[in-house]
């Protein structure tokens, strides 16, 4: 039984069109991520669901509750923003009392409401604190409390991580999908990052253009792309023209031929290789980059460029620039897409 | 070190320039006489008293007094909202705004005067010569610095997203305004205030040509006792300069 229910959204702004077509459905307590380039429209579906923008076309319901038209006061939703959005004429407890406030609940109630969310959201010590006296990452987690405290139907995340550095990122990413699952709370979150989106998500929306292109688990956004652009978007895939793939492996393919660079693997001369697996394929190493546990190498064959990723075991095993070796790709792992 | 010395002596003499007038007339303004001799004859306050306890120069200041107030009144209820609706609604008309607020400036006092002079010197709205026609024309006057000022404090703050984690929040958008907006902007409403207050009271050209003596300001008092006692209008002028130096004090205050 779906929780949210979105049918054939469609926003347009003059001429342009910023997303048509939109049709999903969200479980109770699920995190679904809509992940796209920007301009692809996530951001404004976002808007449109929290109702801070008016869509052209389609129907939104929440529980059965038809809200296309709702004014976004009366939605029962819980935005964080990019900008973190925190009222800076007010403190921490302030900014999170607003909304509890507006409700006029008894000061009693709100004072526990609110010191119960600082707690979640590990805040506790900066009650009495300004937005401007916050780090990055302490200003998102207000701005994450201040729309849990009144407990929404749905959470929305527009990008709410991109502003902060890598490590935060990282932390707050993990503490944001820990309290969701917690509270057992629907969430969407909108991000570019594909990193972010396959870490946190139970499903994943890809966008481009306006329109949902592919919709799956993390594990089968990544694995199983559905369109060249998925396949471009989601990482370093390996994509090989119709023309490439019959000179590589001899392949008759109608549409690109998707390859992860983990799936290739490397085996200098002399390595034994499983014979299971298709007959090896002369390569060049061009150059090597390294990306810490992984090292992703440029290796030529036949003229064309292909990135591999091998995990960095050991120093030695480096391979310099211009080693001659043998590629094994594990045909299973290709994918074509068009 | 010889750059140095340059340096200081062209501060010096700024400041000395700057300072000498002001010095000069607070003297002349505590000196009983000042005529044959380098120095005053003997310094009291009694043009001060005299000033102070003058029954015109207390009502031209009471009316120079609330012809600002008013207009800074009416501004602060019609300007505030206005910016505020064309950063959150029609960002598109800040252009346009920026250049109707050069108007005022762009356009002499006296040419302003004549052109408001033939509108409003008879029917159907005939308010040459009473404060309301002061108080039309100080708006003008009073809408560029308030705009610009206000327009930075809303430029500072993300209008849109805060009015939106309002609305999400539960906030109409009045209430929204009220608590999250109007907050931000009290600073630059106040250095903004203060800056229009001070030049206002120090305005003769529209008060003369619009109202002269038919509803005598402070300037246009100064200007009809000119004829008077040096010493007289010198105590007049500083009490004018210290009046405006404390509002300047106060701006500088509230713009920090």
């Amino acid at each position: 039984m779906s929780y949210v229910e979105a049918s054939g959204l469609a926003k347009k702004y003059g001429n342009a069109t910023i997303f048509q077509d939109i049709h999903f459905s969200l479980r109770k307590g699920e995190f679904v991520t809509l992940l796209g380039p920007s301009g692809c429209g996530k951001s404004t579906l976002l808007r449109s669901l929290a109702g801070l923008t008016d869509i052209d076309a389609g129907c939104i319901r929440v529980d059965g509750e038809d809200i296309t038209r709702a004014a976004p006061q009366k939605r029962g939703i819980g935005m964080v923003f990019q900008s973190y959005a925190l009222f800076p004429n007010m403190s921490v407890e302030q900014n999170i009392a607003f909304g509890l406030k507006l409700q006029k609940l008894p000061g009693s109630e709100i004072a526990r409401k609110v010191a119960d969310v600082i707690r979640l959201v590990a805040l506790s010590g900066k009650e009495q604190h300004y937005p401007h006296e916050l780090s990055g990452g302490q200003r998102q987690r207000v701005a994450l409390a201040r729309a849990l405290v009144v407990e929404p139907r749905i959470l929305l995340l527009d990008e709410p991580l991109s502003a902060l550095d890598a490590r935060i990122r990282k932390s707050l990413r993990e503490q944001i999908r820990d309290i969701q699952q917690r509270l057992g709370l629907t969430t969407v979150f909108v991000t570019h990052d594909q990193e972010e989106a396959l870490t946190m998500s139970d499903r994943i929306f890809v966008m481009d253009q306006g329109r949902i292109v592919q919709e799956g688990s993390a594990e089968m956004i990544y694995t199983r792309p559905a369109t060249e652009f998925v396949a471009r978007f989601m990482g370093s895939y390996n994509l090989l023209t119709p023309t490439e793939a019959s000179r590589l492996l001899q392949l008759e393919t109608r549409g690109h031929l998707a390859i992860r660079p983990e799936a290739i693997q490397i085996f200098t001369p002399g390595q034994a290789y499983p014979a299971h697996l298709s007959a090896p394929l002369p390569a060049t190493i061009r150059q090597h980059q390294l990306l810490g546990n992984v090292i992703r190498y440029q290796v030529q064959a036949h003229g064309i460029t292909l990135q591999v990723d091998q995990l960095n075991r050991r120093a030695e095993d480096l391979l310099a620039a211009g080693t001659e070796v043998n590629l094994m790709i594990d045909q299973q792992q290709m994918r074509e897409v068009h | 070190m010889r750059a140095e010395l340059y340096h200081r002596s062209v501060v010096a003499v700024l400041i000395l320039l700057l300072t000498v007038p002001v010095l000069a007339t607070l003297l002349y303004s505590l000196s009983e006489h000042w005529g044959a001799t380098i120095l005053p004859d003997d310094l009291s306050l009694s043009w001060y008293l005299q000033l102070w306890q003058d029954s015109a120069f207390l009502a031209a200041f009471g009316r120079s007094l609330a012809v600002c107030l008013g207009t800074l009144l009416l501004a602060t209820l019609i300007i505030v909202p206005a910016v505020f609706v064309v950063f959150y609604r029609f960002p598109g008309l800040d252009k346009l705004m920026n250049a109707l607020i050069l108007i005022p400036f762009a356009v002499p006092p006296v040419v302003t005067s004549v052109g408001l002079l033939n509108i409003y010197a008879d029917g159907p709205l005939n308010i040459t010569g009473t404060p309301w026609i002061l108080v039309g024309c100080y708006f003008t006057i009073a809408l560029p610095f308030m705009y610009r000022s206000l327009a930075n404090s809303l430029a500072s703050i993300n209008v849109r997203d805060l009015m939106d984690a309002a609305h999400l929040l539960g906030a109409s958008t009045p209430v929204a305004f009220l608590r999250v907006i109007l907050p931000n902007l009290r600073k630059g409403l106040m250095a903004s205030l203060f800056l229009a207050f001070s030049f206002l009271l120090g305005d003769f050209v529209f008060a003369n040509l619009l109202a002269g003596s038919h509803y005598e300001t402070l300037q246009v008092y100064l200007y009809n006792m000119r004829q008077t006692s040096g010493h007289f209008t010198s105590a007049i002028v500083m009490s004018y300069f210290l009046f405006t130096l404390f509002l300047t004090w106060l701006t500088a205050r509230f713009s920090k």
